[in-house]
């Protein structure tokens, strides 16, 4: 046992001190602690402004006056506050905030939207109705999108025309019995931000929807003004609680919640496969470099793949407490979802995470110690490569119904029950309270077995050299040994 | 005297082929032996199967007094023909590690590895990665590797391939030193020239089966010289050399051109052809060749129909000059 933990100890510290993983691992979240706040920075200063004319050809005669209505300062600033509204409405459909008075995040999304509109400067300009559009056009062409701070008073300058509008005859005036109102077309300029092109056919479609009820017979006979109807069809933000078990109403945690499970399985399959490669790695390279039987002289076979399976797991752990306490403190600290993440998630993250381990770790290790190069353990990599790919195809079907027939079989098939079961625990269904146990046990079982197939490939094929063994010969050398 | 090595028996096949058969060895402890055999002749399985690396098919292999080599790990040093260090590891760090592993504790270890890297003139290096050395000091990190320890069983598998002759002199000097302190050592090569310069006893394995276990006097005994070496005084001597009565062959030396071996029939006494040679024709210089284990092994391998390696092979002179 002391050998074993010695060549534990050489494999965890040669693998986690070294630059690469050090930059690769501990400098990653750094690294991106540091570009969040170079651009939460960088949002300080101004951005580039958006600033041009919107053309309008108006054919039915009845939009125009609408449509201007809305590209005045007013109608800029009155935007700004409803896009800001809505982005906080869409924070709270995330889930509602834990702190009164909200978090970082929301706040600083609510000021983007602000910032975002204010940073836009558009112009109507109504042409006439019989415009030609070819000829109209053409300027979209010749658009300049972006120029900085300048371009609102760039004087005698001609401003840039971003959008075109053509409303047709037939979108306002009520259409006979079956057939639907036109539909208007809108030309932008090439490149011209998604955002801002929303908003413009956002504010004509506004018009022409007030003109469509301004202009119709039936409304005004049932002594409806447009805004009432519109007043009608919509809808306040629903407030959803969720009731648990004990019969207390609780912060329904919305689509946010849905982001766990991957969460989860993501930080397993980094944890496990960052263990799992260094392993491989390891394992190659002692056999192509020939310290392999210098060590054999020394410990058993048993020993150095047990040491060297413990060690890494050391690295995979590492990995796992970094990354799964940053998650959880950002979760905390920025977002205030503590409620998102129960300690008892954390405790089977863990089991599960030696129990995947153990299984990936025993496959790379026989890889490892059976081929000569990296290159030929990538041809015995198929079931590795099934392990990762089977929860990545399902995890979205799991989450979405984690206790489905296939989500509760796929969680006893050996080999990736670890991570379908951390998927489902995570997820914001409880399952029965039987399958934990017994999820535990397929995936002890499977460690066993892998394990000691793993021990029988070691022992053989850390002193063989020259050609790689396929499939079949891995199995003569688990019966034989 | 209890036996270091006692092999009884022992075979060991890999698929259809024979690695090694009904091989019986006992080496008394405290001696220098050589194990000495053509390229495939199953010395690096036997090696193994002392080490409990390998397993016997049959037969039974007992190691200082133990069922097998893992109940005494500790007290055996190893340096496989196979070998290697860490690539990315300190040469202090390595010497460390492997005395640790080998069951020395954490102090004794770092002053050993110390100790040692002054010993092979790397204390210089002590702080440089394995991958920074040369060859050479590569393996005078990997011998101290596996004698870090002070084992009682040390066993060096072509422990010269690759040295020059500064190096060569070197570990020469300190395996004899570990066999006067006590250790027995075995070591495998078909560099012939060392073994028989190093070893009491000279096992010869050949296509698995020992063809030959004896000291170097009882060889000497054994293969009686049949090769008497002459330098002609006249540049057509070789011809008529080859005229003298009981000369059964004359060939050129490999070392002189200028020098041919005559080869005696056999009951010709070898002083008795050295007077017939000398009434035969003018000499420079004549004498009876003392038979070498080089000798001794190609007469084995050639007799069994082997495929005889050459003289260079044996010589290890290849392998130098591979690395000159």
């Amino acid at each position: 046992m002391h050998k074993t933990l010695m060549v534990a100890w050489r494999e965890f510290t040669a693998t986690v001190l070294t630059k690469g993983f050090l930059l690769g691992v501990i400098m990653t979240p750094v690294m991106l602690v540091i570009v969040f706040g170079a651009m939460s920075m960088m949002r300080g200063l101004k951005g580039p402004q958006i600033a041009g004319e919107v053309a309008l050809i108006d054919r039915t005669g009845a939009v125009a006056a609408g449509v201007e209505e809305r590209f005045t300062a007013a109608a800029d600033a009155r935007d700004a506050e409803d896009r800001a509204a809505k982005a906080r409405a869409m924070i709270d459909k995330a889930g509602p905030l834990a702190a009164q008075g909200g978090g970082m995040a929301a706040a600083e999304i609510e000021r983007q939207a602000r910032e975002r509109s204010a940073s836009t400067h558009l112009t109507l300009r109504v042409l006439p109705a019989d415009a030609n559009v070819d000829v109209e056009r053409e300027p979209l062409a010749r658009a300049q999108i972006k120029t900085q701070g300048q371009a609102a008073d760039a004087g005698g300058q001609a401003v840039s025309r971003l959008a075109l509008i053509v409303v047709p005859e037939g979108s306002v005036a009520a259409p006979a019995a079956g057939a639907g109102y036109a539909p208007f077309s809108a030309y932008f300029a090439e490149k011209l931000d998604f955002e801002v092109q929303d908003r413009i056919t956002g504010r004509v479609r506004e018009a022409i929807v007030e003109a469509r009820l301004a202009g119709d017979p039936r409304l005004v006979g049932a002594g409806l003004t447009p805004s009432d109807l519109l007043a009608m069809v919509r809808q306040p933000k629903v407030e959803s609680k969720t009731i648990d078990r004990g019969g207390h109403e609780k912060d329904s945690v919305g689509e946010f919640r849905m982001l766990i499970p991957m969460g989860f399985m993501l930080l397993l399959m980094t944890a496990v496969f960052t263990g799992g490669q260094g392993l491989l790695t390891s394992t190659v390279e002692e056999k192509s470099s020939r310290v392999m039987e210098v060590l054999l002289s020394a410990v058993s076979p048993m020993q150095i793949m047990v040491g060297k399976i413990l060690g890494q797991m050391g690295v995979g752990l590492v990995i796992l407490v970094i990354y799964s306490g940053l998650g959880v403190t950002a979760l905390v600290v920025f977002l205030h979802r503590a409620n998102l993440i129960s300690a008892m998630d954390l405790v089977y993250l863990f089991i599960f995470f030696i129990l995947a381990y153990f299984i990936v770790a025993s496959m790379m290790a026989a890889i490892g110690s059976a081929v000569n190069d990296m290159r030929e353990a990538q041809t015995l990599m198929a079931p590795v490569m099934m392990v990762i790919m089977l929860p990545w195809l399902s995890w979205f079907l799991i989450q979405r119904a984690p206790n489905s027939t296939l989500a509760t079989i796929l969680s006893f098939v050996p080999g990736i029950n670890p991570f379908i079961m951390v998927i489902r625990l995570s997820g914001s269904e409880p399952i029965p309270s039987w399958q934990i146990p017994v999820g535990i046990a397929v995936g002890v079982a499977t460690v066993v077995v892998s394990a000691w197939a793993a021990a029988k490939v070691f022992r053989i094929g850390a002193l063989m050299h020259g050609r790689p063994p396929n499939f079949a010969t891995l199995i003569r050398w688990i019966r034989m040994a | 005297m209890t036996d270091a090595i006692r092999m009884t028996g022992v075979r060991k096949t890999f698929g259809t082929k024979v690695a090694v058969d009904n091989l019986d060895l006992a080496l008394p402890a405290g001696g220098l032996y050589g194990l000495i055999g053509p390229n495939g002749a199953g010395k690096t399985t036997t090696i193994r199967m002392v080490m409990s690396i390998l397993f016997a098919d049959s037969g039974t292999v007992s190691v200082l007094g133990r069922a097998s080599a893992i109940e005494s790990k500790d007290r055996i040093g190893y340096l496989p023909e196979e070998r290697g260090l860490y690539r990315k590891m300190r040469v202090l760090a390595l010497l460390t590690y492997m005395a640790r592993l080998k069951g020395v504790d954490a102090p004794a270890a770092a002053k050993r590895a110390r100790e040692w890297l002054v010993r092979l003139d790397l204390a210089k290096e002590a702080r440089k990665k394995c991958e920074e050395l040369s060859k050479g000091m590569q393996q005078k990190v990997q011998f101290a590797s596996s004698v870090i320890h002070q084992p009682d069983l040390l066993i060096l598998d072509e422990v010269f391939t690759g040295l020059d002759p500064v190096n060569r002199r070197l570990i020469r000097g300190l395996i004899r030193e570990q066999h006067q302190r006590g250790c027995t050592v075995i070591f495998s090569t078909h560099a012939m020239v060392e073994a028989e310069q190093l070893c009491d006893r000279i096992v010869m394995i050949h296509r698995g089966h020992k063809v030959l276990d004896a000291t170097m006097d009882e060889i000497r005994a054994r293969f009686d010289p049949r090769t008497v070496m002459v330098e002609p005084a006249d540049p057509g001597g070789a011809a008529a050399l080859a005229e003298v009565p009981g000369i059964q062959s004359v060939s050129s030396s490999d070392e002189n051109t200028s020098v041919l071996e005559a080869r005696l029939a056999a009951g010709l006494d070898p002083q008795e052809g050295i007077r017939r040679i000398a009434a035969a024709i003018p000499v420079r210089r004549m004498e009876v060749k003392r038979v070498t284990l080089e000798d001794v092994f190609i007469d084995l391998v050639g007799a069994s129909g082997g495929d005889a390696p050459s003289r260079a092979d044996i010589r290890g002179e290849h392998a130098e000059a591979a690395h000159a």
